[in-house]
């Protein structure tokens, strides 16, 4: 369970200071598919990046699962990060230089698992992600689909339970974005608790249950 | 972390991004190999010449007026071989000549027909001529770089030399020294030493300085205060001396290049921490990326430690074949000349292998320990931000 409150985040732009993030409450139970839903700027991207430990809050409360884990040390934010969180970002990130298969199997590098193991988990990732027949590929020559199944891939790739998106399919086309929507709803019936920052429309008419969380100037509107 | 999928990520990321390493592997092969080369031709001459001093005499006693070296009297050697200790004795007969018309320098030395050290050391080097018969008629073994050069002017069988009474004295060329003594006696012409005397126009009674043993170690100290109290213009230069002044001098030549190639490598450690510090936005979002996978700050260090390392290895390992086929294949073109000179009597002398353990640790610490800092300190520096700030 994910429990957020009274949480800021303010940013320094020379001498002034800009708030992001206002006031921030919001609880995601477990299993639970959120939409932060609102426009370029409403603060819905540095909330995930807080959430997944890649920046902290100014000030407020975040606890997964009861632990604060803005207030960890490297060490368990980083073991934090590599086994509970999956994140797909809106440009992908792939390390261009390595093929599919390479790319799903970067966040097991820093774990303790083995390479057989490593493996057949890469192998099962790329299978729910459906790019296992681009293994092989080097992630340059992909399409922006396919990247975002190969990012999806490594995202699931250390069997999380957090899911993160931010802005995925801003850089699809129609038939790739509701693709990747066939994805996400594979993953909420797998009772992963999913966290999607977007402005795209297709997000509103899901055929899942999930709520949306408009957010708006740092702030959220109705967390209903 | 597991090291073998680490290994293998490694190991696959570093041949994957070959690119980006073989611009600093070029640049650390060519500054490690000047570095090498400089340091194996030093290395090899001291030690080539260590070699040959150590059948110097214990002692050379030499006059002089003005800091300068003077002749003496003949009769100076008796008193000295007087002195209670003292076991053998030569008086040395020697001077520079210069060939016209392009003033080249040789060394000419006296042997003389009674000295029985001289003549074994020269019979060890010379093979053709008959030693009794060199001694008494008017010939000279030359060295390597001499005959080259009297060779060049047409010389091939005698020269002509012009005595300071003005008169030509021909002596004819008995032998030339073996290529392997070139490092002593490149520039060496040996001859008997009354002809010297008449070629340097020296008297018969005087004797350019007096050569010594003495064999028990503790005497010297003793013995050369006695040879002191002689006389008071006579200065004594022990063998330690003499060694002490040639590791001096290539010790000088080697450290200046040294200091320049540290100036180079020290430009080299700051071009790489600049690149590394103002991190280019796809290192560091590489870095930022690593990070919101997972990767603790020293999975990242480690990886980049290892990275680093075998850019380190592979440049130092080509570095060295390189420089060892150069410098003992190829006899070291141009950086001999350094060394051994460059003037109008080239020194042919070939370079025994030898490597210096200690210098050429010296040397990879120098190299790889600024260029490890070059590279981990920005890492560092990029891996404690927020992954998110690395990212943008």
């Amino acid at each position: 369970m994910i429990k957020i409150e009274n949480l800021n985040r303010v940013f320094q732009d020379g001498s002034d200071e800009v708030q992001v993030l206002k006031n921030i409450d919001l609880e995601i139970t477990d299993g639970e598919c959120v939409i932060l839903k609102g426009i370029s700027g409403s603060g819905k991207t540095t909330l995930l990046s807080i959430i997944a430990g890649l920046d902290r809050p100014s000030s407020g409360k975040l606890l997964v699962d009861g632990e604060p884990i803005a207030k960890l040390p490297d060490e368990h934010l980083s073991a934090f990060r590599a086994k509970r969180i999956g994140m797909v970002f809106q440009h992908f990130n792939l390390l261009e230089h390595l093929s599919v298969y390479e790319n799903v199997i970067v966040p097991l590098v820093s774990t303790d698992i083995s390479k057989d193991e490593a493996k057949q988990k890469a192998e099962e990732a790329m299978r729910l992600a459906n790019i296992s027949h681009k293994a092989q590929m080097e992630s340059s020559r992909l399409s922006g689909g396919e990247k975002q199944r190969v990012a999806i891939a490594r995202a699931l790739v250390a069997d999380p339970d957090l899911i993160l998106c931010d802005e995925p399919t801003a850089n699809l086309d129609r038939a790739n974005s509701l693709k990747f929507i066939e994805i996400i709803k594979h993953l909420h019936d797998m009772s992963k608790t999913i966290i999607i920052a977007t402005h795209d429309p297709l997000f509103d008419a899901l055929e899942f249950d999930h709520r949306v969380v408009p957010m708006e100037a740092g702030e959220i509107i109705s967390a209903e | 972390m597991r090291s073998s999928l680490f290994w293998d990520f490694l190991l696959l990321s570093f041949v994957k991004e070959r690119k980006k390493h073989i611009g600093v592997i070029f640049i650390s092969v060519v500054i490690l190999f000047l570095l090498d080369s400089t340091l194996f031709v030093s290395s090899s001459i001291k030690h080539s010449l260590l070699g040959a001093l150590k059948a110097q005499p214990d002692f050379i006693v030499q006059r002089v007026h003005a800091g300068e070296r003077i002749d003496m009297p003949l009769e100076w050697a008796d008193k000295i071989m007087d002195i209670h200790g003292v076991s053998s004795i030569t008086p040395r007969v020697y001077g520079r000549y210069f060939f016209e018309p392009k003033h080249a320098p040789v060394l000419i030395m006296g042997v003389d027909f009674l000295d029985e050290q001289s003549h074994r050391a020269l019979a060890k080097l010379i093979s053709k001529t008959d030693l009794k018969s060199f001694l008494s008629s008017d010939q000279m073994i030359v060295g390597d770089g001499v005959m080259q050069y009297l060779k060049s002017h047409f010389y091939s069988d005698a020269y002509n030399f012009l005595t300071p009474k003005g008169k030509f004295k021909k002596v004819k060329i008995a032998e030339v020294l073996p290529q392997s003594s070139s490092l002593l006696s490149n520039t060496m012409i040996i001859m008997p030493i009354d002809l010297a005397r008449e070629v340097l126009g020296m008297d018969e009674e005087t004797v350019s300085d007096i050569a010594l043993n003495v064999p028990n170690d503790d005497e010297w100290e003793n013995i050369s205060d006695k040879i002191s109290a002689l006389y008071y213009d006579l200065r004594i230069v022990s063998k330690e001396e003499v060694q002490k002044g040639y590791e001096n001098l290539y010790n000088y030549k080697g450290g200046y290049f040294l200091i320049l190639f540290l100036i180079t490598l020290a430009t080299f450690a700051l071009i790489l921490y600049q690149r590394y510090s103002t991190l280019y936005s796809a290192e560091r979002r590489h870095i930022g990326l690593l990070r919101a996978m997972g990767w603790k700050i020293s999975d990242l260090l480690k990886f980049k430690l290892y990275e680093t390392l075998i850019v380190i290895i592979i440049a130092f390992v080509l570095a060295f074949v390189l420089s060892y086929g150069f410098v003992f294949g190829l006899g070291a073109p141009l950086i001999r000349q350094i060394f051994l000179g460059g003037g109008e009597i080239v020194n042919a002398a070939p370079l025994v292998p030898v490597v210096d353990g200690s210098v050429l640790s010296t040397l990879f610490l120098l190299y790889a320990v600024p260029f490890v800092a070059a590279v981990l300190i920005p890492v560092w520096r990029i891996s404690v931000t927020d992954p998110k700030e690395a990212m943008l």
